[in-house]
């Protein structure tokens, strides 16, 4: 153990406790999960994704690439979560990861160890792709379940998260993104015009890098404008402050996404912020040095170790040495030497640091380095030592090795802007030379980047840019942004890095250190001939891990420059994509999951089916009726016994799912001429007509009913899946092909309740039913329509028949529909009336050989399905222009037929092969499919309907019914499709 | 997101909306040759760029409408009705 606590940084007293692998420890209100580990003495975290190498605190922030850790158990489990991010709460379960039986002492690091031994690691780059590559059968017996086994992250829950999510649907005038002085003095600057501003910062507490300063007397003033500038922003109406809320993307319209952790119920609040202007504050942040066993527990950024010290109080810690090619990690040094922590060494790869420098170093007796390197941490699972040796003048060659004893480095290779947030504006960064890292190029539009983000600003240029972006975004929306107080004190943002990309000596050098890339695999990888930084990315999963490559990505495209002799500005970098920082499931969904997922539709005999013992199954959003098993019944037991009733007596089924459309107008006819290949102006009033509808391009669209109730009324009926696409098809017909059409469509679909009354005896049942309707064949024919009133309620009766029986379909207004269906089932006693659901009607249906959306699946023609004698040759109609092409009338091509299974026990499953040959394999002459299937009590015969190259002549012919999935193959004849009744006797009878 | 002013409900998020077809089309006559027909219905210019097509507000009005759309920023530049066109159209 190395770390501890040492003052109060800016933590109350106030304790909390917590555990860490089921140990009880310490913490202090205000600590993230890190900062406590730290201070209770917490080096190794856990182990890393691939060569389970020890890991521990890296950062202070969302850059973390160590410490990742798993919060709470059960389904509240959240893996892979950053220790630097998450603060302490009472009772808070933290546990490690990825290592067995524990992070000190985990059997996988031989990993690391083959990978020295072996040539190639068993992980090195392109592992992945490599791997596939060995022979198949291995993959699955083998290498996939090691591979799994070894290389990993957290573990997902198992259970169902029993937290609530929310979405927040917002809008704003100015976003500001980031809570640093800059972004602080942008908001406030904003908040002074009245309008309305939205600042967002990651973490808990505002400030950004103003909070790796000391909290002490020569600091005071400093913390106080801090403190002001909050207390100003948070007493202002018109300014929302998201913390711990990431801003993660910005998409279309100025729209931000960001993911709010909050406390209580609520576990997230995912919000979508439309913003008119964004100011982008989003910082810098530190990047590492690439040098051996440069991810070594208490190897640690220097701006992270000086925040631990002076914000959490928490030393990482008892001697502290520091490596850095630029000014700012010496801030690290003198901060813990005043402090009182021995400071062993400073290591400057350059040659000539400031004069400021070198007396701040000689003032506290530090010893300092320069134009020297660190060659490895050293150290069996921590640091306890480090190599340090002096750098050749031309950087390839190191000498004079010799040890320097630590138990933490606090190591900077300079700062990475953030611009992520501005390049999701679509504008790439440009990599700016004298800071050594890409910056924002051109601004995106309503788009302002201010302070660290936009390069080495120093404290106090980066507030006067904020405060002039405020006022030119609210100049540009009408308002006047007012001025902010200036920060009592200054820091100076000149780094002077003279970039270091990694060090010529030996070790595993980790250029991602959270997803194990090492710059020995970038280097393979241009070996391997890789030259584009986006295949650079993927080939060794660089910055796919989930920092997204904040700390790794500079220095891998340096690296990567260096090997292919260009500069870092030719080689670019890859393109910045949402999230840039991980964000839970949780929030996508809302509370849009399980059974809210989506609305279910019920129709209003929900519940006479639910007393009738009805099973239900999801049609669409619809629950309908499957069927209604008596007892000890099976479902083909139920669905054979509902069929054969309906055949013999009468049976009646809930239809409500059907889309209902009215078309009303003096060119209702005419309308509907248009749409339908079929003729309905002539249509007499009281009468129905099957219609069929075509795309453009001539393939069947749509069928169903259509009903005249007068001169300028209509009634139409879709499938149940086309209702709602029908309903918009026919909208844009009248807005946009034919707006001189006098005519309205309106969906009624809600409006009435639906039931088909059939079987020989459904006639008798419905004049039982409602006497005042005379249903003689004389007055009420097949396709007729009758309106009818029961007990005040209205109806429409049509005699049609989807099941090939005598049949009527009733239509009540949606609140009187139980009664109307109750009055059928009281009066259909006599006749022994039975409910049917949904497997009754496919297999009736499949019997008379009727088509639904199982066979007009948007591939077959009106030939096909043999309607094509249908399509009037005295009008024009939608899809006639197409429909008589080549292709869509060639008489091979697969036609509608009926199958029945020559032993007539043995179902034809549906999506099977229609094939020629019993034995055939893969490569057969595939000559068709079944599209549906089902019993037939009528034939004693299971049957189907199907697609089979130049059907219509080949009835007779026996066949193959293929199924290779479940290796089945059955011997079907082909028929008719028209099963029962073909020549409709019994629906006019 | 991408916002849509709709004439009749004002401005609303595209997820009120559904994409219906390029508008920049003209329907052939009904009894044009099939060749016209084909080139109508299957041939699409796909332009990088300003674009006017028909959107359907769905969960909104129901209205459809004429929108030009920047396929290349999803900026919205003009919405009308399905018979108006933008005045800088070409
Ligand atoms: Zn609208």
């Amino acid at each position: 153990m190395s770390g501890f606590r040492h003052g109060a940084g800016r933590l109350g007293d106030a304790q909390l406790n917590f555990t860490f692998d089921g140990k009880p420890m310490l913490a202090r209100v205000g600590d993230t999960v890190a900062s406590a580990l730290l201070a209770n003495g917490v080096e190794v975290v856990g182990r890393s994704f691939k060569y389970h190498r020890p890991r521990g605190v890296t950062s202070s922030g969302p850059e973390e690439t160590g410490a990742l850790v798993t919060i709470g158990s059960g389904g509240k489990a959240d893996p892979n979560a950053r220790a630097t991010m998450e603060p302490v709460t009472q009772g808070l379960e933290v546990f490690s990861q990825n290592c067995f039986p524990s992070p000190k002492f985990d059997l996988m690091s031989v990993n690391g160890l083959a990978g020295a031994i072996l040539p190639g690691s068993l992980f090195s780059a392109g592992f992945y792709y490599k791997t596939f590559m060995w022979p198949a059968a291995l993959w699955y017996k083998f290498y996939e379940p090691s591979i799994r086994a070894a290389a990993g992250m957290g573990v997902p829950p198992k259970v169902a998260d029993p937290d609530i999510y929310d979405r927040i649907q917002s809008f704003c005038d100015v976003a500001v993104v980031g809570g640093g002085s800059a972004g602080l003095a942008a908001a406030l600057s904003a908040s002074q015009s009245g309008l309305r501003v939205v600042l967002f910062d990651e973490h808990n507490v505002l400030g950004g890098q103003l909070l790796n300063e000391a909290n002490n007397e020569a600091n005071a003033d400093l913390e106080q404008w801090r403190a002001d500038t909050i207390a100003a922003l948070e007493a202002a109406s018109n300014v929302k402050v998201l913390t711990r809320t990431v801003c993660w993307g910005r998409f279309d319209g100025n729209m931000l996404a960001a993911h709010e952790s909050v406390d209580g119920k609520v576990r997230q609040n995912y919000h979508k912020v439309q913003a008119k202007k964004i100011i982008i504050a989003a910082g810098a942040i530190e990047r590492p040095l690439v040098f051996g066993n440069n991810d070594k527990p208490n190897v640690m950024l220097a701006s992270g170790a000086r925040r631990m010290l002076n914000h959490y109080g928490t030393a990482t810690g008892k001697m502290l040495a520091v490596f850095t090619n630029n000014d700012s990690a010496y801030q690290t040094a003198f901060d813990y030497s005043d402090a009182g922590i021995q400071v062993s060494a400073v290591v400057d790869s350059r040659q000539y640091p400031s004069q400021a420098l070198l007396d701040g170093c000689n003032s506290r007796g530090i010893t300092l380095h320069t134009q020297a390197v660190v060659t490895e941490a050293k150290g069996w699972q921590a640091v306890r030592s480090i190599e340090i040796a002096d750098l050749a003048a031309n950087g390839q060659s190191v000498s004079n090795r010799r040890r320097v004893a630590c138990d933490v480095l606090a190591h900077s290779g300079g700062w990475t802007p953030q611009v992520q947030m501005a390049a999701h504006g679509g504008k790439p960064p440009v990599y700016d030379k004298k800071i050594a890292a890409f910056v924002v190029g051109d601004q995106a539009e309503d788009t302002y980047s201010v302070g660290a983000a936009e390069g080495e600003n120093g404290l106090l240029v980066g507030v006067a840019q904020a405060v002039d972006a405020a006022k030119a975004a609210c100049a540009e929306l009408g308002g006047k942004a007012g001025s902010v107080a200036q920060p009592p004190q200054d820091r100076d943002g000149a780094t002077n890095i003279v970039p270091l990309w990694s060090v010529p000596a030996k070790g595993k050098q980790l250029v991602d250190i959270q997803h194990d890339v090492t710059a020995a695999d970038v280097i393979q990888s241009h070996r391997e001939g890789f030259v584009s930084v986006e295949h650079l990315k993927r080939y060794t999963t660089l910055g796919m891990a989930n920092d997204q490559g904040r700390t790794s990505n500079v220095n891998a495209l340096a690296i990567m420059a260096e090997c292919r002799g260009l500069s870092i500005a030719e080689t670019g970098t890859t393109r910045f994509r949402a999230p840039l920082a991980p964000v839970s499931m949780g929030g996508f969904g809302g509370r849009e999951i399980g059974k809210h997922f989506k609305p279910v539709r019920r129709t209003p005999m929900q519940e006479w089916h639910e007393k009738a013992g009805a099973v239900f199954v999801q049609a669409g959003m619809y629950m309908r009726p499957q069927y209604y098993p008596q007892a000890g019944e099976t479902i083909d037991d139920a669905y054979e016994r509902e069929t054969e009733h309906v055949r013999k007596k009468v049976g009646i089924c809930d239809v409500t799912s059907l889309g209902k459309i009215e078309i009303v107008g003096p060119d209702a006819a005419e309308f509907l001429d248009r749409v339908y290949i079929n003729m309905f102006s002539t249509l007499k009033i009281g009468k129905a007509r099957y219609g069929v509808m075509l795309r453009e391009d001539g393939i069947v669209y749509d069928d169903g009913t259509t009903s005249r109730f007068a001169e300028d009324r209509f009634f139409m009926t879709t499938t149940t899946a086309k209702a709602g696409p029908v309903m918009a098809y026919l909208e844009r017909c009248l807005e946009i092909d034919w707006p001189e059409l006098k005519v309205r469509v309106s969906s009624v679909s809600e409006r009435w309740g639906a039931m088909a009354v059939a079987g020989p005896d459904s006639r008798a049942t419905l004049t039982a039913a409602f006497p005042s309707v005379d249903f003689s064949n004389e007055t009420f024919p097949f396709m007729g329509v009758v309106h009818a009133e029961h007990n005040g309620a209205q109806m429409v009766i049509l005699r049609i028949s989807f099941s090939g029986e005598m049949a009527y379909e009733v239509y009540a207004e949606s609140e009187h529909a139980t009664d109307v269906w109750q009055a059928i089932i009281d009066a259909g006693q006599a006749y022994d009336i039975v409910p049917y659901g949904l497997e009754t009607l496919g297999a009736l249906r499949i019997e008379k050989g009727h088509v639904t959306g199982a066979e007009l699946d948007g591939r077959v023609t009106l030939g096909d399905v043999h309607m094509d004698g249908m399509a009037s040759k005295k009008k024009w109609f939608v899809g006639k222009n197409l429909k008589d092409r080549e292709g869509m009338v060639h008489p091979d091509r697969p036609q509608l037929v009926g199958l029945k299974s020559v032993d007539p026990r043995t179902p034809i499953s549906t999506g099977s092969i229609l094939v020629t040959d019993a034995n055939a394999s893969a490569g057969a002459d595939k000559q068709g499919w079944v599209s549906s299937m089902t019993y037939s009590p009528e034939l004693g015969n299971f049957i189907a309907l199907g697609f089979l190259r130049g059907g219509k002549d080949r009835i007779g012919e026996r066949i193959y019914a293929a199924y290779p999935v479940k290796g089945k193959t059955v011997e079907v004849e082909v028929v008719s499709n028209h099963f029962v009744d073909p020549t409709n006797e019994r629906v006019k009878g | 997101m991408i916002r849509i002013n709709c004439p009749y409900c004002g401005e609303r998020e595209h997820s009120e909306f559904t994409y219906g077809e390029d508008a920049t089309r003209t329907t052939p006559d009904n009894d044009a040759p099939m060749e016209e027909w084909n080139k109508f219905v299957y041939e699409r210019a796909n332009p990088a760029g300003e674009h006017i097509e028909y959107w359907h507000h769905a969960f909104g009005c129901r209205a459809w409408l004429k929108v030009q759309r920047n396929t290349l920023t999803h900026d919205i530049s003009w919405v009308g009705l399905p018979h108006e066109n933008p005045e800088a159209a070409s």
